[in-house]
């Protein structure tokens, strides 16, 4: 266990590294400028040179990158024009929010997991339950509604399920508040009734997949012999399907669920402007629309961080789940 | 003896000035009134200039006023807030030197704010200037604002860590683009850059190598906000700024939310326009002008006090414009930014085809591309309605939908190959689909090349780019031909990037003539640069002028005292209040 748990993790730090270094090049060694940004309309050519050079950006590449990567590992100087020392982890400084890209990071993180988190427990549940419930009664009016649900949910947009619903339960009903990211330390119930929405939303659509997958993998391990003999041997259906049926089919549905969570982590754009939220996802496309290189940066590390811890975490439950399956 | 100010004698000067537009909600009708005419107006008499700003019908102390935007403001510390959320919002928790009185009907007069006056042109030849600081304004903590607050926050924004603000005192001071060349604001704290002096507490004083007669319009932008040397936090101050204004910001998330309460140390007597009504604003960001018009349109709890910031956007136009019950929630008026087909006149030399570009143009279809009335109002002039002076004119008179034949005709048979570079972006390929179709019917072949959007302002901004016609816009700082015509057409300033002048319209004597109308006093600039407009359309036509934007806002039930800016053309918050 130990060593595969130092091999993955050294693995994700190669993965990270090298999406450092192609999204460094990608960005910074493209031809947008982030001092264009800080320009009013008046300002000459000469006096933007003489900024990109306080800057550091006529540095070489190689240089500002390792800067960028000792501001992350130690912390940096970044010059007075941009707030002087950042500590460690420091993502940079954007021009465009004029503050520290780690604070922006530590101000929208929480809201991009307080979306994601609870809606990923509810498409869970969502799905594995109607996969399960329409897979145990194949054929009935459960299992058609069921089906019925999940083909709507898979051919819906959230930009529509959401605007349906904002439009009903916020500004017709008015039963819930405009949603808004309050935090859950501050004030718990705020902090649902704004998020709720969206839960549901991304629930609704997710779990619709879910639920054709878990239904196509329970039934085809409800034909496996292993099935046939614990119910020969006289184990109750709820043993059977509970414990030996679910722990079997599970297994997919925890990969790709791993891979969605940690996708959805990286920042759920859609969803996050249907209901006018500010998460990572909004800040990332916000920080492209106004070439924030350091923003830009940020934005993707942390995404491919989740996605990464994601991976490893399905690695790990594959072990605990299926006890076919040895770590190492 | 009353301080001797900008132009006369007489208590104000009444300018001869734009058509302007009704601000006001739209009740009457959701059409944009292009037939009032404005008045603007130099102060002249100090009383002008002192507090308290008459009250607003109705406005009653008290509540929350929330401004919802999708984007945040790019800056708070006024020596670099340059964007018109930034510049209209500054008002709440800044004073300036001068700023403008704007009733939203369209009169607008250049008060003093921090200063007594809208300044002393001293010897007359506008080189030297004065302005004598009001008693009695006072910062947040209670200190008193005097001349050397005024002249610190000047001369901070000399700082290249402070980039993003405007750059006309520093540049004006300095004599020369490269301002922080010749002064170095780092090296010098406790100093002040050339040309600036504090006679005494109360006196600020400008001394310039040449004459700037527009000094009282530029010195009404925040750049002249005071700041006392201690609480400069460098280029963290746009986090937390120390107020003069009515409100103080209590609280500042990045990207989500500022917060304003007031401050008690303002003194309304003090101050010729603002009012303190609401307990606090609220800015909240995030919200798409979609999501944050739809917000407001339900009129919910809260937001029954708030105001969408943005325009109404394209797909709520016509749902909104549409339902009586809207009506008093909404504003339309024209605002100064004007949009122009830009001639590369280096490019399209031959003085006819330009003059058959502009009998061509069909404005009303292009208004109609662009979402019609509550988008856009079509003009023919190089200045927009809402600058002094303006005076309507029409050099190539041409109707609603261009004269076909009349451009022909000057094309003589000939068909002109143009290339029109288009940003990518959804709206300009529109509008560039629209005028392929529209300038081909009149006898060019225009093919339309592509700019990737966020590149198109640096690529047209190349005195060599490679484009015939493209689609350009200016805003200008104040409402000052100086402000449009030298800037977007003085050939002298043409270099190799960088150009505001992309039409690369150079004619020595259009130069000479703004040298000559730059040296006068700014109360007889007006006019002047209105028959200056005209004769650059007549004799060069280097631009197709087309429309310019319409600002169409919704707000709460209980938002009241909102206005368009006739400086700015987006919401002004100085009257505005919450209903009971």
């Amino acid at each position: 266990m130990l060593r595969f748990l130092v091999k993955r993790i050294l693995s994700a730090v190669l993965t990270l590294f090298a999406v450092t270094v192609l999204t460094f090049l990608m960005f910074f060694a493209l031809p947008r400028d982030p001092v264009t940004g800080m320009c009013p309309k008046n300002c000459n050519p000469e006096r933007l040179e003489r900024v990109r050079q306080e800057l550091g950006l006529r540095d070489p590449l190689v240089s500002q990158y390792a800067g960028y990567m000792k501001g992350i590992v130690t912390g940096r100087d970044l010059g007075s024009a941009q707030g002087g020392r950042c500590d460690a982890p420091c993502l940079g400084w954007s021009y465009v929010n004029n503050e520290a890209v780690t604070d922006t990071m530590a101000r929208v993180l929480p809201v991009t997991l307080s979306i994601v988190i609870p809606a990923a427990i509810l498409w869970l549940l969502l799905g594995v339950g109607l996969g399960m419930l329409s897979a145990l009664r194949r054929g009935t009016w459960l299992d058609r509604v069921a089906i019925g649900f999940s083909l709507a949910g898979a051919s819906m947009q959230l930009y529509f399920v959401g605007a349906v619903l904002l439009l009903v339960f916020v500004y017709t009903l008015r039963w819930l508040p405009v949603p808004g990211y309050t935090s859950l330390f501050d004030d718990p119930v705020r902090w649902a009734s704004g998020l709720v929405l969206a839960w549901v939303s991304l629930a609704f659509l997710f779990s619709a997949i879910y639920a054709r997958l878990f239904r196509a993998q329970m039934l085809e391990t409800l034909s496996e012999d292993f099935v046939r003999t614990a119910r020969a041997k006289g184990l109750t259906r709820t043993r059977v399907y509970g414990r030996h049926a679910l722990r079997a089919a599970i297994t997919p549905v925890v990969t790709v669920a791993g891979l969605d969570v940690g996708a959805a982590l990286g920042g759920t754009v859609i969803t996050e402007t249907t209901f006018g939220i500010r998460g990572l996802g909004r800040t990332a496309v916000d920080a492209v629309r106004a070439g924030d290189l350091p923003t830009i940066m940020a934005t993707v590390l942390i995404a491919a961080v989740f996605v990464v811890l994601a991976n490893v975490l399905v690695d790990l439950l594959y072990a605990a789940i299926d006890p076919r399956v040895r770590l190492g | 003896m009353r301080p001797r100010v900008v132009a006369a004698a007489s208590g104000a000067i009444a300018l001869v000035v734009a058509l302007g537009a009704c601000t006001k909600n739209t009740g009457e009708g959701a059409t944009v009134d292009t037939g009032r005419q404005q008045t603007g107006v130099i102060a002249t008499d100090p009383k002008d200039s002192m507090g308290p700003a008459p009250a607003v019908e109705g406005a009653q102390p008290g509540g929350t006023f929330t401004i919802i935007r999708e984007t945040p403001i790019s800056h708070l510390d006024p020596q670099r807030t340059y964007s018109f959320a930034g510049l209209l919002a500054a008002p709440l928790f800044a004073r300036f030197l001068t700023t403008f009185k704007d009733d939203g009907d369209g009169n607008l007069v250049l008060v003093g704010d921090l200063a007594e006056t809208p300044g002393n042109n001293v010897n007359g030849d506008c080189k030297v200037w004065e302005f004598k600081i009001k008693d009695g304004v006072k910062f947040e903590d209670g200190r008193p604002v005097t001349a050397k607050e005024i002249a610190y926050g000047i001369a901070r924004s000399f700082d290249p860590d402070l980039a993003g603000g405007p750059t006309y005192l520093q540049e004006w001071l300095a004599d020369t683009p490269q301002y922080d060349t010749k002064w170095d604001f780092k090296a010098n704290r406790t100093a002040l850059p050339p040309g600036l002096t504090t006679p005494d507490d109360r006196t600020l004083r400008f001394e310039f190598a040449r004459p700037r007669c527009d000094l009282p319009f530029a010195v009404s932008l925040p750049a002249t906000a005071p700041l006392p040397p201690d609480k400069d936090t460098g280029v963290n101050l746009g986090n937390a700024p120390f107020s003069s204004g009515p409100y103080k910001v209590t609280r500042y998330q990045a990207g989500v939310e500022i917060v304003m309460e007031r401050n008690e140390h303002w003194d309304a007597a003090t101050d010729p326009v603002r009012h303190q009504y609401p307990d606090r604003f609220v800015w909240s960001f995030g919200p798409t002008p979609d999501a944050a018009s739809n917000r407001v349109i339900a009129d919910n709890g809260a937001d029954q006090s708030a105001l969408s910031w943005n325009y109404v956007p394209a797909s709520l136009v016509a749902r909104v414009a549409g339902d009586a019950a809207l009506r008093s929630r909404t504003i339309l008026s024209p605002t100064p930014s004007a949009n122009q087909l830009v001639i590369n006149n280096q490019r399209v030399t031959d003085l006819r085809v330009r003059q058959a570009l502009n009998y061509a143009i069909d404005r009303e279809g292009l208004v109609k591309v662009l979402g019609g009335q509550h988008v856009a109002a079509p003009m023919t002039t190089l200045m927009p309605p809402a600058t002094i002076g303006y005076q309507a004119y029409d050099a190539y008179p041409a109707g609603p939908n261009g004269d076909l034949d009349k451009a022909r005709e000057l094309l003589g048979g000939q068909t002109p190959e143009l290339v029109l570079g288009a940003a990518d972006s959804s709206v300009e390929q529109q509008v560039a689909t629209q005028i392929k179709g529209n300038l081909e019917r009149a006898g060019f072949k225009i093919t339309v090349r592509n700019i990737p959007d966020d590149a198109k302002l640096d690529e047209i901004k190349k005195k060599d780019n490679p484009w015939d016609l493209y689609l350009g816009s200016w805003a200008a700082d104040w409402p000052s031909g100086a402000s449009i015509l030298p800037v977007l057409y003085d050939g002298r300033s043409i270099r190799a990037e960088g150009n505001s002048n992309q039409a690369y319209f150079n004619d020595p004597t259009i130069n000479a003539e703004f040298d000559r109308v730059l040296a006068l006093p700014p109360a007889e600039q007006g006019p002047e640069w209105a028959k200056l407009d005209e004769r650059i359309m007549r004799e060069q036509a280097p631009v197709v002028p087309l429309y310019v934007d319409v600002a169409y806002l919704v707000h709460g039930s209980k938002a009241g005292g909102i206005f368009v800016s006739s400086v700015f053309g987006y919401p002004s918050l100085v009257d505005a209040h919450v209903k009971p």
